[in-house]
């Protein structure tokens, strides 16, 4: 190596001000959340904040108590990634992205609270209200972290910029949502409401990470719902039939594989376009769901088989399974060989081959990922239920398809992220619970699903024009 | 092979007439045309109820939604583009006709005309959207495929209407000359859409749009108010078809021709037209969706569910696909 390259190297890991940002908001949080209260409160002694905030006697609402637990979390991945980024020189789009949901996250339930706070004026949070102060400093700082560029001049940080994040306009438009439909009816902030909302929609979310990649790569995949309808009646009568839990949650996982792997098959290999493919196994899987089930349902489900309704940490699991699943993803689809190279395949086919991608393969693989990824779906839908129906719910790959291209990813294959994907799966089941809240019929929501989609498609065509000038 | 060559050079009257059955059964209507044969004949060995006339006039009036709407599917494919909302536009046209005629209070006949214009104009906001913005016609159809439905249920609050008077009914329960009333309306759009794209500039258009849109452009073809006709075109035919079902079940329901999209767009690629563009007929979309609605109704006389027709359907149009692809690579070979 020589010493040029070395010298290079060197300034490149530079560490500025702005390097430590990330821990120390991070850290902040986490002492505001643990500390600060034992502080103030001495005489309650240790404990964690769910005993501490326990009292609910007074809360008319029902309010997100048990939530804050979410907090300490955001700060943890805040100080995960604050680390790395010290770390790591490069990346730190992502990094910043993903300190922004962090924070996004801990911001949404300080709104919460301090609802409650007024609402209810319970005295347990008058005592840590300082901390909650500064929760709501380092929450705002980690938001307003990603536009603190950290080599300048790198990359544009004007409003028009930033509004051209998909990722950015998502959680704005998601915060902006809870803030104006839960002043307009409180209720809606409502813890259980708030994690049924996010719950309820997790599978439509991991579903929607594999949808992403098929779609980067450039093709469709409109044969999901009825494989989440189907996975999961596999899922639930394996574990009513042999009594193995671990087997009914992991067989779905290589059945959707197998699926996956024959749309694959066809679309790569034999050159089918993935629309036709999936549109036939659209058809055959409905068709086996129908005869095989009859209609029927599965129930007297054996106890453990739960999994969405389990709480480690007290936090839902399909919310733990949406979470890690889309930071692991979005790290493996921006950083992986694979990954990087399903994006070469959806920007242009012509120059992937030519620089000696193997691009059926690639294409393959995204397939059989999608399989996999609705297989993990399908066990969370199977078992947020005590009774599993036959039927998939309504135009159920329509809202996966709609998540993916609402999240940014462009149906021109090529671009998006899976984070954005994921906002998208979340606010499309917040705007579907907010119209109850504010009288808005229900019947309405395939409407504004439909809008939804035409907007951003509108918004990233026009993106692309601009760029292109 | 020196005969296939010749007849490729020179499609001339003095071809043999081997090599001419030959090229007529190598082309895709031609092996459609083979297994719409073979599958009757089988279909008909176990149940003699399978040829009865008036089964298969019964199966003729159920043909009628799809196939008005897959006239339009073919141009629509034929240029490289799709248009899934057809489905939808068929349920908002059933809702406008039931909301106008119920709860406006207008007359059934111009209640009828006015949710037609509606379903002219779902077509046509798809095309402009399409032509205009340059939004892709899969995402474009798909946004309007919720959308549409989405106002068909608003609108509707998912309420039915019924009690339609006996004359509106006739249309789609009816007879006329011998046939299925509503047999005709499908007769005469087929013979306009073979005409349309068999025979004239427009249909030549068509094609050069699919095969290459910048040549077709460059060659002054007016491309935009091609796209823009044919996607109207496919709104109005959805919403004829809505008309008809309406009649057909007298009932209007938000819920109604949800999945048509499927069965139209697989009786068209069945049919032989390539879902990349460029090439496809009026008469394959014909065979392939009188194949669909026979193999469906076959299957179900010889005593397979309901169910199971579907998964034949699904597998047959993926076989069709592969049968098509190597005869056009047998094609390029030779």
């Amino acid at each position: 190596m020589t010493t040029a390259t070395l010298v290079k190297q060197k300034t490149s890991v530079t560490l500025r001000l702005s390097h430590f940002i990330g821990v120390a908001l991070a850290a902040l949080i986490l002492i505001s959340y643990y500390v600060l209260p034992f502080v103030v409160q001495p005489e309650r002694g240790p404990s964690d904040i769910a005993t501490l905030t326990g009292g609910r006697g007074n809360n008319e609402f029902g309010l997100a108590v048990n939530g804050l637990v979410m907090l300490p979390f955001a700060g943890l991945g805040a100080l995960l990634l604050g680390v790395w980024n010290l770390l790591s020189p490069r990346h730190e789009r992502v990094i910043a992205l993903l300190l922004a949901v962090c924070g996004f996250v801990g911001l949404t339930y300080y709104v919460i609270f301090f609802r409650q706070y007024l609402e209810t004026s319970a005295d347990y949070l008058s005592s840590m209200s300082v901390g909650f102060w500064l929760m709501l400093g380092a929450c705002v700082a980690l938001v307003a972290q990603v536009a603190v560029p950290r080599r300048p001049a790198e990359r544009d940080y004007t409003p028009r910029a930033v509004l051209s994040n998909q990722e950015m306009v998502l959680a704005a438009g998601l915060i902006l949502l809870v803030i104006v439909v839960g002043i307009a009816n409180p209720r809606f902030l409502a813890e259980r409401n708030l994690s049924d909302v996010i719950q309820g929609h997790a599978y439509i979310a991991v579903a929607a990470l594999g949808m992403t990649m098929v779609i980067v790569t450039g093709n469709i995949d409109i044969s999901v719902g009825s494989l989440v309808g189907l996975l999961a009646i596999i899922s639930g009568r394996l574990a009513t039939d042999t009594g193995q839990i671990w087997l009914a949650w992991l067989a779905p996982l290589f059945v959707g594989a197998l699926f996956g792997g024959v749309n694959g098959f066809f679309v790569a290999y034999m050159r089918i376009p993935s629309i036709v493919v999936t549109l036939g196994m659209l058809s055959i899987i409905k068709g086996i769901l129908l005869i095989w089930t009859a209609g029927s349902r599965v129930v007297d489900l054996p106890q453990g088989f739960f999994l969405a309704q389990m709480r480690p940490l007290n936090v839902p699991m399909p919310i733990w399974f949406m979470v890690v699943l889309t930071i692991v993803v979005a790290l493996w689809m921006r950083y992986s060989g694979l990954g990087r190279a399903m994006y070469a395949v959806g920007g242009n086919k012509e120059a992937a081959r030519l620089s000696g991608l193997n691009e059926q393969r690639i294409v393959f693989q995204a397939f059989v990922l999608n399989g996999v990824f609705v297989g993990i779906a399908s066990v969370l839908y199977a078992t947020q239920l005590t009774i599993i129906q036959a039927t998939p719910p309504p135009n159920l790959e329509l809202t996966i398809i709609t998540s993916a291209v609402v999240g940014g990813v462009s149906i021109l294959g090529g671009t998006g992220t899976v984070v954005g994907a994921a906002i998208a799966a979340i606010l499309l089941n917040v705007i579907r619970t907010a119209m109850v809240f504010i009288n808005v019929s229900p019947f309405w929501l395939q409407a504004v699903q439909g809008l939804l989609i035409l907007v951003t498609v509108l918004a990233d065509l026009l993106r692309r024009r601009r760029q292109r000038r | 092979m020196a005969l296939q060559e010749k007849s490729k050079l020179q499609p001339a009257p003095d071809d043999g007439l081997v090599v001419r059955i030959r090229g007529a059964l190598l082309s895709q209507e031609g092996v459609l045309f083979l297994i719409l044969v073979v599958s009757v004949i089988v279909l008909s060995l176990n149940t003699d109820r399978f040829l009865q006339p008036s089964n298969l006039l019964t199966q003729a009036r159920l043909l009628v939604e799809v196939g008005l709407v897959a006239l339009p599917m073919t141009f629509i494919i034929i240029t490289g583009g799709i248009d899934l909302s057809v489905g939808s536009i068929l349920g908002l046209t059933a809702i406008m006709i039931g909301i106008g005629w119920q709860t406006l209070g207008l007359p059934l006949e111009l209640a009828i005309v006015l949710a037609l214009a509606i379903a002219t104009l779902c077509g046509f906001v798809n095309g402009l959207f399409i032509v205009r913005v340059g939004v892709p016609p899969l995402i474009m159809t798909l946004a309007t495929l919720a959308l549409y439905r989405g106002l068909a249920q608003g609108i509707s609050e998912g309420r039915s209407v019924r009690g339609y008077p006996e004359w509106f009914t006739a249309l789609g329960q009816g007879d006329f000359l011998g046939l299925p009333t509503q047999i005709w309306f499908l007769i005469v759009g087929v013979i306009v859409s073979w005409v349309i794209l068999a025979r004239t500039t427009f249909g030549r258009t068509l094609y050069a749009i699919g095969n290459n849109e910048t040549g077709a452009r460059f060659s002054g073809l007016n491309v935009d108010r091609a796209k823009l006709l044919i996607y109207s075109y496919s709104g109005f035919m959805a919403g004829l078809a809505g008309w008809i079902f309406v009649s057909r079940v007298t009932t209007t329901r938000s819920d109604m021709g949800s999945g048509l999209e499927l069965d139209v767009i697989a009786a068209v690629v069945l049919g032989g037209t390539s879902i990349f563009g460029g090439t496809g007929s009026i008469t394959g979309t014909v065979i392939g969706m009188v194949l669909i609605q026979l193999l469906k109704n076959g299957l179900a006389l010889n005593g397979v569910t309901q169910d199971a027709t579907i998964i034949v359907i699904g597998l047959v149009l993926i076989f069709a696909i592969l049968v098509n692809n190597f005869i056009q690579g047998q094609r390029q070979k030779s």
